[in-house]
């Protein structure tokens, strides 16, 4: 045996450790679903919405107890608001963790080729244009957010774009530079907003506090298909932290993945933003805290993102909505404020480096 | 491959099976035969199921004061920040912020009838009605859709008397300025300055209440050319060198600060109501707020802009 002092070896978790970890988070995630759908500004007992949730599943009737405002409250209030924080958290955490991925960069996050800049200034354009438009039951501020993100997000890859290739470190410039811009445009636009000022000004904060059940019909479909998408190509993404060139030789076409991954990851985002408005720090740091303590594999890092980011942005927004009710702090002060101690906490213990 | 795209759809099934568990149908409310249907301020058509409503919220201060000066307290179920007018309304449940109320709070309150205001129009008025709520905007721009504003409540509320009477004290109050301050010609009429904010320079233009409230007392609003609430240069404020100066006071702004502001400011010193000493604080609560007390803030406006017709 060598004298020599081996080097402390830090061990991936076994796949097994992994699989356990999804299963867990997938309970917890529901605890959560639960609890958060339980607490809220109305003291509402913990009998009465097991009830009022028990009744709504199919073959279950349960004569009510409750008034109908209450009900209304628990179904139509509390319960979309919970699973779109769910659905959002989990998208911004997927899409953050595949930009991560793409642009093999620890700093990337969802926001980082202009969806943010892009769906605050169509939103912004959907405030100050003469309300009272709908679409199929929908505002004009979320069509015209979806619609800004995606708009921003084509511009940047055309002007990023060189022949068949698309240089991830263009791509980034390309999204900052037109972020700048379309970010200067909103602030010009806010000025001049007069009285609908402060309705923007809310709307940009991110919040969750308008959810419906109509939304989360629009947004679910558009999350489900993008992180569908990019779970698939998981095992692809694993190669691309090679360099491009070795991935290349090693059989993947590059730029093909470049462009569905990006299309995915942006269509999440923009769904997400499209009616919640910019929430911060989810994408960017859960994708990190869950390679901390599971791994950079990213067939398991992108559904345990998908669990985590999810879970967090529920608890979040209980938190948004519950500490100083009736009023409410907005989420992205509470993701912030929670999540990065913890962040930093995870740091320091591992004392490694992750990316 | 074929693993990752079973376990894909594992995934997804799951997802969907779960979340058609929740996804609830349409909480099902009835039409009701509607005794009455109005076109709210916002111009909405709203149907009435009744004329007698006895849980009422109003998510705006000057909606509240409408409600109470009808006397309809008694039924005010819920209020949101800021309605402090008369005393009782400031004991009523809080439903939250006048801008984001708590749609929670608001359930909870079990209305028969909401009162919102312009600010509600893009975002709380549609998820209010979702829950099959009523809810009736209220959203003057000028002094007659004021008087028109409390004749509408009175309509929905069955008051119309005491609307009216309410109505005919106002509209007295209103006459005993219009009257001396109808024919004065252009020249004596007195340039004012109205501010709505120190920093960046805000004033309101000729479109505004505040316009109307100035043009009504007697006076003419300088910065009449613009529209809302605009930001305006220092430059031009000196160049069109107002007689009289009026703050709005009351949110962070009181007459103090005015001063100050003013005073620190020596490229104002020389127009002509810093030369004689013509700032005026006027509250906000009479001169923002579009309920019965406007016609207080307008006697304020009155009396600074002309302090030798009324006293």
């Amino acid at each position: 045996m060598s004298s020599r002092a081996q080097p402390a070896m830090i061990m991936e978790p076994s796949r097994r450790a992994r699989i356990y970890s999804l299963i867990g988070l997938a309970v917890l995630l529901l605890l959560a679903i639960i609890i958060a759908t339980g607490v809220g500004s109305v003291s509402i007992s913990f009998p009465t919405t097991f009830s009022i949730l028990a009744d709504r599943l199919p073959f279950v009737e349960i004569t009510p107890t409750w008034p109908d405002n209450i009900a209304a409250i628990i179904v139509d209030v509390r319960l979309p608001r919970v699973i779109l924080a769910g659905l959002v958290g989990a998208a911004l955490a997927v899409a953050g963790a595949t930009y991560q991925g793409l642009f093999r960069n620890p700093l990337a996050d969802p926001y980082l080729i202009g969806v943010a800049q892009g769906a605050s200034l169509g939103a912004v354009i959907g405030f100050l244009l003469p309300v009272g438009w709908h679409i199929a039951g929908f505002g004009l501020i979320p069509l015209l957010a979806f619609a800004g993100a995606l708009l921003a997000t084509v511009t940047v890859y055309l002007l990023a774009r060189v022949g068949k290739t698309l240089p991830v470190t263009t791509l980034i410039l390309a999204g900052v530079a037109l972020s700048a811009l379309l970010s200067s445009i909103v602030s010009y636009l806010i000025i001049s907003a007069g009285n609908k000022m402060h309705g923007i000004i809310f709307w940009l904060m991110g919040s969750f506090s308008q959810s419906q059940w109509s939304e989360i019909e629009i947004v679910l479909p558009y999350v489900a298909a993008g992180t569908a998408v990019i779970i698939i190509f998981a095992r692809l993404l694993n190669v691309m932290q090679l360099d491009e060139e070795q991935a290349q030789q090693l059989g993947v076409n590059v730029e093909r993945l470049k462009i569905i991954l990006l299309a995915a990851a942006t269509l999440v985002t923009a769904a997400s933003v499209a009616f919640v408005g910019t929430i911060g720090f989810v994408g960017i740091i859960i994708p990190h805290a869950v390679r901390i303590i599971w791994g950079a594999d990213h067939r398991f890092l992108l559904p345990l993102a998908v669990l985590t980011g999810a879970t967090f942005m529920i608890f979040t927004d209980l938190i948004a909505r519950t500490v100083m009710a009736p009023a409410e702090i907005p989420i992205g002060v509470i993701t912030a404020i929670c999540g990065a101690p913890f962040f930093l906490y995870l740091l320091r213990r591992r004392k490694k480096a992750i990316f | 491959m074929k693993t990752t795209l079973k376990k894909l759809g594992l995934v997804c099934l799951a997802a969907i099976l779960f979340s058609s568990l929740f996804i609830s149908c349409d909480s099902g409310t009835e039409s009701p035969t509607a005794p009455l249907t109005i076109t709210d301020q916002l111009g909405r058509t709203v149907t009435l199921e009744t004329t007698d409503p006895q849980r009422i919220v109003s998510l705006a201060p000057a909606n509240t004061e409408i409600l109470f000066a009808l006397g309809l307290g008694d039924k005010v179920v819920g209020v949101t920040d800021f309605s402090d007018y008369p005393p009782e309304a400031f004991k009523k449940p809080n439903v939250g912020r006048y801008d984001i109320p708590n749609i929670e709070l608001v359930l909870a309150a079990d209305p028969d009838l909401i009162l919102a205001d312009s600010i509600h129009q893009s975002e709380i008025i549609p998820q209010l009605e979702s829950h099959g709520l009523t809810v009736v905007a209220i959203a003057p721009a000028t002094f007659d859709e004021i008087f028109d504003s409390i004749r509408m409540v009175g309509e929905i509320t069955g008051t119309t008397a005491k609307a009216e009477e309410l109505l005919e004290d106002m509209e007295a109050r209103v006459e005993v300025i219009t009257e001396k301050t109808e024919d004065l010609p252009e020249s004596e009429r007195v340039s004012v300055f109205y501010l709505v904010w120190h920093d960046p320079l805000m004033t309101s233009g000729g479109d505004t209440l505040i316009n109307e409230m100035i043009e009504i007392g007697g006076g003419r609003n300088i910065f009449e050319d613009t529209s809302g609430a605009a930001m305006v240069e220092l430059e031009e404020l000196i160049a069109r060198n107002p007689q009289v100066i009026i703050a709005g006071v009351g949110m962070g702004l009181d007459v103090e600060t005015t001063m100050q502001v003013f005073e620190s400011e020596p490229r104002l010193a020389e127009t002509d109501a810093m030369k004689n000493s013509r700032v005026y604080g006027i509250h906000l609560d009479i001169s923002g707020r579009t309920g019965p007390r406007i016609v207080e803030g307008l006697e304020a406006f009155a009396r600074a802009i002309h302090p030798e017709l009324f006293e």
